[in-house]
């Protein structure tokens, strides 16, 4: 399908359901409805009123949850133009921080348009060689307040490496980022036939008709936000109500509440909201009746036997059954989709203890200690899905772990930026290395890990070398003597973003903590994920390669067994630290 | 209702017992990153209980727990509205 049938049958698609709606969006505790005429006449609307890029040209839309947000996704499509949805902070940020990374980030973005809240466009604008749009929203204007003060930024720094206007390439959709909130992002272009094929495909497997409903508190910037939970049920003609990740995080009830009432019947959730929602069941103040919802799906993060349990356990009285918990395995470059659990099924369950580790695996089992005794699948291939387990160049048997890779025919063409396509991940024969590590069981896959050392906050992906990059510009830290990683979190099933950085010179604890906290705003401010654990510590304490690298897995294991310590201020001592 | 000092207090030991350190009434907690956005509800909760009061979910944000002095202010408002 190419982009100029895909936008005709958008458009047809949404005359069909005139009076049908088909989204719902929670904006300040009420929640507006909007009919596929509505989305189809406000839409392009708003897309003609803010886009000024030329014909398949990128438009990037930097604006928090909000009915523009939506509508000018969908509009500018509708207009021939390519959106790219960029992550909007959950919380209040430092603003110069925020504003410097972001100018950084933009810079380095094909685009040629962005649009975003007046004031960041204001402040944006003269040092930006692309056209910078204000979008006023209403129930932004707090938000606004903080970008009052324009970012100290030098017009003059960077601006010879600005990108020229982008044009995305034949038949694309629209973009959305591959990981990472911010820093070095990755591009991946959907075009209408991965689109088209990857919801079809879901359909099929889901058995989804006009007569579900999803809700969702997943952002946009997300596939599993944008994908699953805003275009799959908008192309199936069934409706989605769309709540902001932040209020939802400080009212998890409020998700079962609209599932209730507006008769949710598909839930995509990461792997830690399922504890998340277990642990606040205390604090809720009624019961749901949840007995009608045919799927809660755990997504973008690994899944866990303890996160499962813990959310069916609670939840049972009010009519959540086993088999209605269900798993999927996703991702950006896929466009969504990879494998998906059975309907009505419980996931199978695998013992860590059967698992028929080689000896000359290119991770030690160690270093995916995941508590659970075992694994939950994460279902079987969707219909146009490939799936191999391989290390190195051994494809693997069933129960070996081993890198995941994938071929299907939504798989994406390499991330795309100023040079085209890059496609190191992709072999000549068209199978993706993920990067993800798991096996295959009776031809469900399990998925374990990540391979490459990526980060899962909550089902963000964080690049360490993104938190490396920021943290060694900080005054008092020895440069390139930090290292990013991630250690589980038992309590809420995610990973726990842990930086650890070298101090220039004399080590004083004082010195440190103050380090310590610029470091936390400094993180929050541009990578967008506050680190739980941040420590300032003496040269040398970093554990590195015999080649003389940082080893972020050695200093993992090392943070690992020191953590009591560190948190109570006390530094090993045969190290002899001043 | 309780009165503010006796909130404050009682907020400065939640608040420490979460980021493990001593903090000044006026120092930014959600914006610097010492609270995470995970760890919100953790803090209401503890505040609920140190203080015996609710403090419903409706038209909350972040902000509300910026600093000392933001959640005095938001526990005497949740007070007042019930």
């Amino acid at each position: 399908m190419t982009s100029a049938a895909f936008r005709i049958h958008l458009r047809e698609h949404l005359k069909q359901q005139n009076h049908r709606t088909l989204l719902r969006i929670m904006i300040a505790g009420e929640i507006i409805e909007l009919t596929g005429a509505v989305i189809l006449q406000r839409s392009v609307e708003l897309a003609r009123r803010y886009q000024d890029a030329p014909e398949a040209g990128v438009v990037l839309l930097l604006l928090p949850h909000s009915v523009e947000l939506f509508l000018l996704h969908l509009g500018l499509i509708l207009e021939g133009r390519i959106p790219a949805i960029l992550a909007w902070p959950t919380s209040r940020v430092d603003p110069q921080k925020y504003q410097r990374n972001l100018l950084h980030q933009l810079r380095t973005l094909p685009a040629s348009q962005v649009i975003t809240l007046p004031r960041l466009a204001q402040n944006m604008e003269p040092v930006l060689s692309y056209k910078v749009t204000a979008c006023l929203i209403e129930s932004a204007v707090p938000f606004e307040k903080a970008f009052a003060v324009p970012a100290e930024i030098e017009a003059s720094a960077g601006m010879e490496k600005h990108p020229p206007a982008q044009i995305a390439p034949e038949g694309s959709v629209f973009l959305q980022f591959s990981g990472g909130t911010t820093g070095a992002q990755k591009a991946v272009v959907v075009t209408a036939a991965m689109l088209m094929a990857q919801l079809g495909r879901l359909r099929e497997c889901l058995a989804f008709t006009e007569e579900d409903a999803v809700v969702s508190w997943l952002p946009m910037y997300h596939d599993m936000g944008l994908v699953g939970c805003l275009w799959f049920p908008l192309l199936a003609g069934a409706p989605s109500l769309q709540l902001s990740a932040t209020d939802w995080l400080l009212n998890p009830e409020s998700l079962f509440a609209h599932m209730e009432k507006f008769r949710g019947t598909f839930c995509w959730l990461p792997n830690f909201a399922f504890s998340y929602l277990a642990a606040q069941k205390e604090r809720m103040k009624r019961t749901y009746s949840l007995g009608h919802v045919r799927a809660w799906i755990s997504c973008s993060e690994p899944v866990r036997q303890t996160s499962m349990d813990s959310f069916a356990n609670a939840f049972a009285e009010w009519g959540v059954n086993r088999e209605s918990l269900q798993a999927s395995y996703a991702m950006a470059e896929n466009v969504f989709a990879v494998t998906q659990t059975t309907l009505g099924e419980a996931p199978r369950v695998f013992a860590r203890s059967a698992l028929r580790l080689q000896p000359t695996a290119p991770v030690s089992p160690p270093a995916f200690d995941l508590l659970d005794a075992a694994y939950i699948s994460s279902g079987k291939p969707l219909a146009d899905v490939e799936l191999r387990i391989t290390t190195g160049e051994k494809q693997l048997a069933a129960a070996q772990p081993g890198e995941i890779l994938i071929r299907t025919e939504s798989l994406f063409s390499g991330y795309w930026g100023h040079g085209g396509f890059i496609k190191n991940a992709l072999s000549p024969d068209g199978w993706y290395s993920t990067g993800d590590y798991g096996f295959l069981a009776d031809g469900d896959l399990y998925v374990i890990g990540r391979l490459k050392d990526i980060v899962i906050v909550g089902g963000q992906n964080v690049f360490p070398e993104d938190v490396e990059a920021v943290v060694n510009g900080l005054d008092g830290i020895y440069p390139g003597r930090v290292a990013a990683f991630g250690v589980q979190d038992g309590e809420l099933g995610t990973e726990a973003l842990t930086v650890i950085a070298e101090l220039r010179g004399e080590y004083r604890r004082e010195h440190a903590q103050l380090v310590q906290r610029d470091i936390q705003t400094l993180i929050l401010s541009t990578i967008g994920i506050a680190p739980r654990y941040v420590f300032a510590v003496p040269e040398r304490w970093i554990v590195k390669s015999t080649a003389g690298k940082i080893s972020r897995r050695e200093t993992q294991v090392r943070f690992l067994q020191e953590k009591d310590n560190l948190v109570r201020g006390i530094l090993h001592t045969e190290y002899n630290y001043a | 209702m309780r009165d503010r000092d006796t909130i404050r207090l009682a907020a400065h030991e939640v608040v420490c017992n979460m980021v493990g350190a001593e903090v000044s009434d006026d120092e930014p907690l959600i914006s610097s990153g010492r609270i995470d956005s995970l760890s919100i509800l953790k803090l209401i909760g503890g505040l609920e209980k140190k203080l015996k009061v609710s403090i419903p979910p409706a038209n909350l944000q972040p902000d509300d727990f910026e600093s000392i002095e933001w959640i005095v202010d938001t526990i005497e408002r949740a007070a007042i509205s019930q």
